[in-house]
């Protein structure tokens, strides 16, 4: 599905993402080999999303966080596997974080049990539930304790006789250099600490005993080793060294074997993870399974849930929408009423089932799309070009008109607004006209009058200020203006017939604290017969 | 070199000391090759010899044959069996193997690997980069091992201090100066600094003024202008950034505090310099008088006579 930067931002597409954005390594290799859903994958779209829905219901909701979570942590196998594929040697943490994978799975496995609130209907098994790797477990066994990993005697049979050659080895060495460390002390009053000690030649110049030797001379010291000789110490660290590579390459070929549960296990991963992140979204802003259809764009009591979001954390609510869009409609209605809300919400939803998730309403009817543009002001790439709002906005405009097909959605928050009133009028009136003639789904806010009319277009309308439901505001406090305007705005996008569209600019501006003489005086201007 | 009348050795008495007073013990220097790791060899040693299992990491790099800077050979880290270390995967030594028991912080020489040491290795031990992954690193180390954790510390890199509850040993020596007095106001200087006092609100002045971060140059000079017999408070003494003759001043024309006092608890010299040898009895003396704090010679089983010993 196309849909550029600017229009990605508007219709809270980036959110989106975010939102259901993979927590884990194998969750992002998984999203990044699935491309958006578009015409003609509805029965795929609809099987994932129905499954979302039926999952975000069965499934504890603080226990799908702690299974994200878990997610996050599970450590990469695949690297390590590879290697094992073309015989590269392994080392002991690499059998560790192979461990740390099998944990990692039972730890998510027992987790999905525990968010689990009902079996899964009609399944013998789940199989939405994490994998677990028996086979590589028990490969891993012998040196597993207390999720920790040691090449243990049992991977290799010479390791026990090997290592226990060594421990000897080094007990000799030990002890021959305490014999020689209480030489040392005696003779230079000095205690060798370590494998190196310092000698000042103030206090000893004289030649070294045969077992000490000098590792760094200066005119004023002497940096000396304890010379401890025991051939049979390097010959077992030289056994132990064999016996121990050859263990971890005998280990590597029975990880090998697993290569492909491994490989199977992080596919179920990803797969996973992007179940997860939509059943928490749909959990966390509920959802519905569309009805697809090529010729409508309709859904009730929708969330816009960026919006939403942002007015949650300032402590306000958000009120659905609902619309019905069959081609091209023109929505006016009043400032601060939702209109550009509106537009994002219908961007929003036909997003949100392209990405397979279900789209926040209480139900919806949409189509898959090829493309969702926003019109209306300019972005990044136009402002880079130095280009005005105005031409931003044709070039834009244009473009769009290029690539338009039955399955585009085109959303325009109050083209032409920055040019003059009659001109924008009529070129909103005419791209209006053009996009019909595409058979575009389109939905134009604007402020002009009777456009969908002149179009030939839908005609939809926000409902407006209730003003009778307006209470005494002070004029200073900007919040509880807001609020009381939240609260008295009827948001409902309602079927229009004709007429003109009131902004209710003037009420809003005095509700907002503008100087009274001020929107008196507009007052009086607007009411004023218009001059022949 | 006559051997102390003491029954206990210097670095017996020195872990004694360090172990009595923290979990995990940090070694400093105040210059390179000034007995950092000689002492953390020390202590180690002390350790093995009492049989019991501590773990360990460093700061900087150590336990390579010989200095990466300086080519100069440096003393080799050997691990008991039952030692906890905390080293980069990079340096993992293969044989004989280890039981590895976590994995930690990145570091430029692969992620930071905890494990049990199970026959007697020998290896390089190096920390994660940043102070706040050396602080989960020692904090790793302490829940994973029973007995106390040492710390092969670094010049100039003291931020890892910050935030713990460690014991700090200043190791200095010939390395710092060419004369007993200079080495000793080396490490006066370096003492000064981290045995900054805490806030006490009962003997705080009138005006207090709050640095965030990093104290330095020009924060001093700031201060030495405007804020003279004002009580200025740090986060914690790592965020000290100026040395010498312009902390002394600020010292005394500030009530310099902070938030987080570190617990530097001794000393330990080294006489041998890259040219010349101090007197290592006369060392230890003067840097314990210099810094108030007890003080050991590790190597010659020295300890301070003066001072606070």
């Amino acid at each position: 599905m196309k849909i550029d930067a600017v229009t990605a931002e508007r219709i809270g597409l980036d959110w989106l993402r975010a939102a259901i954005a993979p927590v884990g390594t194998f969750g992002r290799r998984h999203d990044e080999g699935i491309a958006p859903y578009g015409p003609g994958d509805d029965a795929r779209a609809h099987a994932e999303i129905a499954d979302v829905v039926a999952l975000a219901a069965r499934l504890d909701a603080s226990e799908v966080g702690r299974v994200r979570a878990a997610l996050r942590a599970v450590p990469e196998p695949s690297p390590i596997v590879a290697r094992t594929r073309v015989g590269d040697p392994l080392g002991d943490v690499d059998f560790y974080e192979l461990g740390r994978f099998v944990d990692a799975l039972d730890l998510l496995a027992r987790g999905w049990d525990a968010a689990v609130r009902e079996p899964s209907p009609g399944k013998e098994r789940d199989d939405r539930r994490p994998p677990v790797l028996d086979g590589l477990r028990a490969v891993l066994a012998p040196g597993r304790e207390r999720g920790g990993f040691y090449l243990a005697d049992a991977f290799g049979p010479g390791l026990r006789a090997a290592r226990a050659a060594l421990a000897g080895a080094e007990a000799s060495f030990d002890a021959q250099r305490e014999a020689i460390a209480a030489r040392v002390r005696d003779a230079f009053g000095v205690d060798p600490i370590g494998e190196e000690f310092v000698v000042l030649r103030s206090v000893y110049d004289g030649p070294l005993p045969d077992d000490v030797r000098a590792v760094r001379e200066t005119p004023t010291y002497r940096v000396l080793r304890l010379a401890v000789v025991v051939p049979e110490r390097d010959a077992a660290f030289a056994a132990l060294a064999e016996e121990e590579e050859r263990a971890r390459r005998m280990l590597a070929e029975t990880v090998a074997r697993e290569a492909e549960a491994v490989a199977e296990a992080t596919r179920a991963l990803g797969a996973l993870d992007r179940l997860l992140a939509r059943i928490a979204f749909t959990q966390r802003w509920g959802g519905c399974v569309p009805r697809f259809d090529a010729g409508a764009a309709a859904f009730t009591e929708a969330t816009f849930a960026p919006l939403a979001d942002a007015l949650a954390a300032r402590g306000h609510r958000y009120t659905p929408i609902s619309l019905e869009l069959r081609g091209v409609a023109v929505l006016t209605g009043p400032n601060m009423g939702g209109k550009s809300a509106a537009l994002a919400t219908a961007g929003f939803v036909c997003a949100c089932v392209a990405l397979g998730v279900p789209p926040p309403a209480h139900a919806a009817s949409l189509p898959l799309l090829e493309a969702i543009v926003w019109l209306g002001g300019d972005g990044p790439a136009e402002r880079a070009r130095l280009l005005s709002s105005y031409a931003a906005e044709i070039v834009r405009a244009q473009a769009a008109l290029s690539s338009a097909s039955a399955r585009t959605l085109v959303v325009i928050d109050e083209f032409a607004r920055t040019t003059g009133p009659r001109e924008g009028r009529a070129l909103l009136i005419a791209f209006a006209e053009a996009l019909r003639a595409r058979g575009v789904f389109a939905l134009l806010a604007t402020h002009f009058d009777a456009i969908a009319e002149t179009a030939g277009v839908a005609h939809l309308r926000i409902a407006g200020l209730r003003q009778h439901a307006l209470g005494p505001i002070d004029g200073d406090d900007l919040d509880a203006a807001l609020d009381a305007i939240n609260a008295a705005m009827d948001y409902r996008v309602v079927a229009a017939h004709g007429g003109t569209s009131e902004s209710d600019a003037l009420a809003l501006a005095r509700l907002l604290g503008l100087e009274s003489s001020i929107v008196d005086r507009a007052r009086s201007l607007y009411e004023e017969p218009a001059k022949p | 070199m006559p051997r102390s009348s003491s029954t206990t050795s210097a670095p017996e008495e020195l872990y004694a000391l360090a172990i009595g007073t923290a979990r995990s013990v940090i070694v400093v220097g105040t210059a390179k090759n000034a007995g950092k790791t000689t002492t953390f060899n020390a202590l180690r040693a002390v350790a093995k010899r009492r049989g019991t299992a501590i773990g360990v990491t460093s700061i900087g790099r150590d336990g390579e044959p010989a200095d990466a800077l300086d080519a100069e050979p440096k003393p080799r880290v050997r691990l008991a069996p039952g030692t906890i270390v905390a080293l980069p995967a990079g340096l993992i030594p293969r044989s004989p193997g280890l039981a590895i028991l976590a994995t930690g912080e990145p570091s430029a020489l692969g992620t930071t690997v905890f494990a049990r040491v199970v026959l007697p290795t020998t290896c390089e031990i190096a920390g994660p980069p940043t102070a706040r992954a050396m602080r989960a690193t020692i904090d790793t180390l302490r829940a994973l091992c029973s007995g106390p954790v040492l710390v092969d510390g670094a010049i100039d890199r003291v931020a890892p201090l910050a935030g713990g509850d460690d014991a700090v040993i200043v190791a200095t020596g010939g390395a710092s100066g060419a004369t007993v007095a200079r080495v000793a106001a080396v490490a006066a200087d370096t003492v000064a600094r981290l045995t900054l006092p805490g806030r006490d609100p009962r003997h705080e002045r009138e005006r207090v003024v709050r640095i965030s971060g990093a104290l330095d140059a020009r924060d001093a000079e700031a201060l030495l202008a405007d804020a003279a017999g004002a009580t200025v408070v740090v986060d914690d003494p790592t965020r000290i950034a100026v040395r010498g003759a312009l902390f002394a001043k600020l010292r005394a024309t500030v009530d310099l505090r902070c938030e987080r006092p570190l617990r530097v608890v001794a000393c330990t010299t080294s006489p041998v310099g890259r040219d010349a040898s101090l007197a290592p009895r006369a060392l230890v003396d003067a840097v314990a008088r210099a810094t108030g704090l007890p003080t050991f010679d590790v190597v010659a089983d020295l300890r301070s006579e003066s001072g606070a010993a």
